[in-house]
């Protein structure tokens, strides 16, 4: 309740917070504000924004592009919060194994890591989704194995200095189980920075989502932003509405997302926040 | 006379911000410093004295501010003078020494650098480098440093703690300051080494005829260095008067619970408890060696932190292992809980090797040996309610929740809180309230041995007693063995049936309390006894036996 107090008075934590409720509403109403398909061609192809009925205007083949962004916010909020959560279960699963257990499943846990942090996360992306094809889940699963060696490593590390904690050696005294120790000692303590960090993989992945759908590697059934940029970009320069709107969109939910993760941060870190660091 | 006084605190108040549990961090504090005094601000934690320490020099967290009263430094306010008059003051005229001195120091600067920097800082014009150097090497060889020119080129990471008090003390003095400021400077050493840095005070106190502020909890350091002692209590100033009036003659309640509370000062309890039988706990041939890696190219570090232990343990016996830090006397501790593995070693516990028990049989055998950590906020999960800390271990063996949950509110009731205690959490609680709760936390378990590491050294003295009267008064209760590890001889004293000393890693003498008291055996046991603070004022019945077989 407290910091739920200290979230409300972070002025830009609310911004973002506002910012990212809009989006939401926006993905919830999608099917009321927008009855028609956003792949229906409701109008003639190319007309600019605040025509007859398209408040954002039409793409090349009539669609509405308000429709569009609207539908696309709730494929980006999907992937952005499944593949995160898809993360979080490999990341600190991985970390917590590694951190409690310590030596040489340390280092095995780390070098499967390491694997995966040296090859570029977006190249692994692409290749996952070409491989397996690209259907929601997948384009979920493959977000979601690229995203999660940072929060591993972070988990680990918390787990590490918990690890040590008279608190937690007095629950080993107790003759309480492994997993008993990590899930209720361990966890709830090292909860906080696994969240902030979590918060702000969503906003990589939908980053992520977009590059890939832009790229013609997201769902082929699901109308998202960065599949509208990569369609519309050959008319840039006669119909800068159809690719100006949706990157305007994927640019407030990315930053109402990191606004929110910062505010985050500064509510439940309140030693290393910057705000404490100025006074 | 009056020309004497260098400090003078007037009425000093200062407003703690609203929702504390009092209105002000200290209130209508009035003391003096003169020349050439060493003047002892006691009192527990809590009780003001560093925030008045830190008033003097301005130094107080920002959201403290002084509310009313003077400070006068040779005659002139200083409480309401700006920040460019106090910077020339602190380091220069008044110069403060810290209770950590590893947090006190650059940890990327050599210490030569450190010293010079504090000189330059307040000298006009700047003096040259030859100048500059030869000052700082007198400084490190007035404090009793060994080979100055080596040591003004290494870090802070390669000096002791004790060496680290020093520079400090040399960085104090470098300027000649008319007034020193020592926050519980010797808290955080060894009781050898904290003799030591005690005598340097003192000498350079002397040798300058500074005034010193000392701040400090113990009783026993009062009683070796003060002039003068103000005693505080909840940011008011209970009694003040010269060291003889105030430690032997106390008139303030308070003042004589305080002195009454100092471990050692208080008649030995009856010793002989008729202990008998077959050793409970036997630990033999215990080996522990530390590797540290450094880097590449470097050996190994290696600290044999246990060599060759044996102990043992009888039923309902209390063994004191004590050592000053780095003897491995936690180890030792951590070793008989299973919580750090030996490299060699047995220890033979109810017939069996605890030592070699894996899985269930050893989480089985768990409950038989708690432990009561030092640090009791470190100790309790902050989010995890205090009933369901203590509730947790038996329910782990099988004891259904609201049995195990009746009998933790029953020993909150034993160890002296409320039953509602439970529902609460840690953060709510004082430190000896957490130590209790810790405590009842070990003894949910019904154990049959209980390793006590550094238990009460984080609490204050009057804390101190009541915790180690409990231990006492549950240990027959519960037919408790008790292995009591502490730096402190005097909280040896108190509770123990036997001492073990130990020092890097080795047993060097044990025996019954009496006899390592009356008559140690080896000098380093003789070193730590003799360097018990306060040791002439409080020196009971057999403390003054012992000083005699000493001067002897």
């Amino acid at each position: 309740m407290e910091r739920l107090k200290t979230f409300l008075r972070h002025p830009t934590g609310m911004i973002g917070l506002v910012i990212l409720m809009a989006v939401v509403v926006l993905a919830v109403l999608a099917p009321t504000l927008f009855p028609d398909d956003p792949w229906e061609m409701v109008a003639a192809p190319f007309q600019p924004p605040a025509s007859e009925g398209l408040p954002l205007g039409s793409d090349m083949l009539g669609r509405s592009v308000a429709a569009g962004i609207a539908y696309g916010a709730r494929v980006s909020l999907t992937i952005g919060v499944a593949s995160t959560l898809a993360a979080l279960c490999i990341g600190v699963t991985i970390g917590a194994i590694a951190g409690y257990f310590g030596g040489k499943v340390d280092d095995l846990m780390m070098r499967i890591t390491e694997l995966f942090q040296t090859i570029p996360g977006f190249v692994l992306a692409i290749l996952l989704v070409a491989t397996i094809g690209p259907t929601l889940t997948n384009v979920i699963i493959s977000i979601g194995a690229v995203s999660w060696p940072p929060l591993a490593r972070l988990t680990r590390a918390e787990f590490m200095r918990l690890r040590g904690r008279e608190f937690v050696q007095a629950a080993v005294c107790q003759g309480q189980a492994p997993m008993v120790v990590a899930l209720r000692h361990i966890l709830p303590n090292a909860i906080s920075p696994i969240i902030v960090t979590g918060s702000l993989t969503i906003a990589t992945a939908i980053l992520i989502e977009s590059a890939l759908s832009f790229m013609g590697l997201g769902d082929p059934n699901l109308m998202s932003w960065g599949l509208m940029i990569g369609a519309s970009r050959t008319v840039i320069r006669q119909a800068w509405w159809m690719s100006m709107f949706p990157g305007i969109a994927i640019v407030l939910t990315v930053l109402a997302i990191n606004l929110v993760g910062e505010g985050l941060n500064d509510t439940l870190n309140p030693r290393i926040s910057r705000k404490a660091r100025k006074a | 006379m009056n020309d004497d006084i260098l400090l003078a605190v007037e009425n000093l108040s200062v407003a703690l911000p609203k929702g504390g549990d009092r209105g002000h961090a200290v209130a209508d504090v009035s003391l003096s410093v003169r020349r050439n005094e060493i003047v002892c601000l006691v009192g527990e934690s809590g009780s003001g004295k560093s925030i008045t320490a830190h008033a003097v020099l301005g130094l107080l967290p920002s959201n403290l501010s002084i509310g009313g009263g003077a400070i006068r430094f040779r005659g002139a306010d200083i409480a309401h003078a700006d920040e460019g008059t106090m910077r020339g003051l602190r380091g220069g005229a008044i110069s403060m020494i810290f209770q950590e001195p590893l947090s006190a120091l650059n940890p990327l600067a050599r210490v030569g650098d450190q010293i010079a920097e504090a000189i330059v800082t307040h000298a006009s014009p700047r003096p040259s480098r030859a100048e500059l150097d030869a000052r700082v090497l007198e400084l490190i060889a007035a404090v009793g440093l060994p080979e100055p020119a080596t040591l003004v080129r290494s870090y802070p990471f390669q000096l002791s703690g004790g060496q680290r008090q020093r520079v400090m003390i040399a960085m104090a003095m470098s300027n000649n300051p008319a007034l020193l400021l020592a926050d519980e400077p010797t808290t955080a050493l060894d009781v050898t080494t904290q003799k030591q840095i005690l005598a340097l005070i003192r000498r350079l106190q002397a040798e300058r005829g500074m005034g010193v502020l000392f701040i400090t909890h113990d009783f026993g350091v009062v009683a070796d260095i003060a002039d003068r002692v103000v005693v505080m209590r909840g940011g008011r100033v209970v009694e003040q008067g010269s060291v003889d009036e105030v430690l032997r003659r106390p008139k303030d309640d308070y003042t004589k619970a305080l002195i009454a509370a100092v471990p050692g000062s208080r008649p030995a309890a009856e010793r002989d408890r008729h202990l008998d039988g077959e050793p409970l706990l036997d630990a033999r041939g215990l080996n522990k060696t530390f590797v540290t890696a450094q880097g590449l190219f470097r050996p190994h570090r290696t600290v044999p932190a246990v060599r060759d232990v044996a102990l043992s343990l009888r039923p309902r016996e209390t063994v004191a292992v004590v050592g000053e830090s780095g003897s491995g006397k936690s180890t030792l501790g951590r070793i008989i809980m299973r919580l750090v593995e030996p490299d060699a070693g047995a220890v033979e516990f109810a017939g069996m090797d605890f030592l070699q028990l894996r899985g269930s049989q050893l989480r089985a055998m768990r409950r038989k040996v708690q432990i009561v950590f030092q640090d009791p906020f470190a100790a309790l999960d902050p989010r995890q309610k205090v009933g369901d800390a203590i509730a947790r271990g038996p329910m782990a063996y099988g004891v259904p929740p609201a049995e195990a949950i009746a009998d933790a509110k029953r020993l909150l009731a034993r160890v002296g809180l409320e039953a509602s205690a439970a529902e609460r959490y840690p953060h709510e609680f004082s430190g000896g309230q957490r130590q209790r709760i810790c405590i009842a936390r070990a003894l949910a378990l019904k154990p049959m041995v209980l390793v006590a590491d550094e238990a009460v050294s984080a609490l204050d003295v009057s804390v101190q007693a009541q915790i180690l009267d409990l231990l006492a008064e549950l240990r027959e209760e519960m037919n408790l063995a008790m292995l009591f590890i502490t730096h402190d001889l005097r909280v040896a004293a108190e509770i123990a049936d036997r001492i073990v000393v130990m020092r890097r890693g080795e047993i060097v003498e044990q025996g019954d309390t009496k006899s390592v008291f009356t008559s140690p055996q080896h000098p380093y046991t003789r070193a730590l006894l003799d360097a018990i603070p306060g040791r002439s004022l409080f020196a009971g019945p057999e403390a003054a036996a012992t000083l005699d077989v000493m001067t002897a």
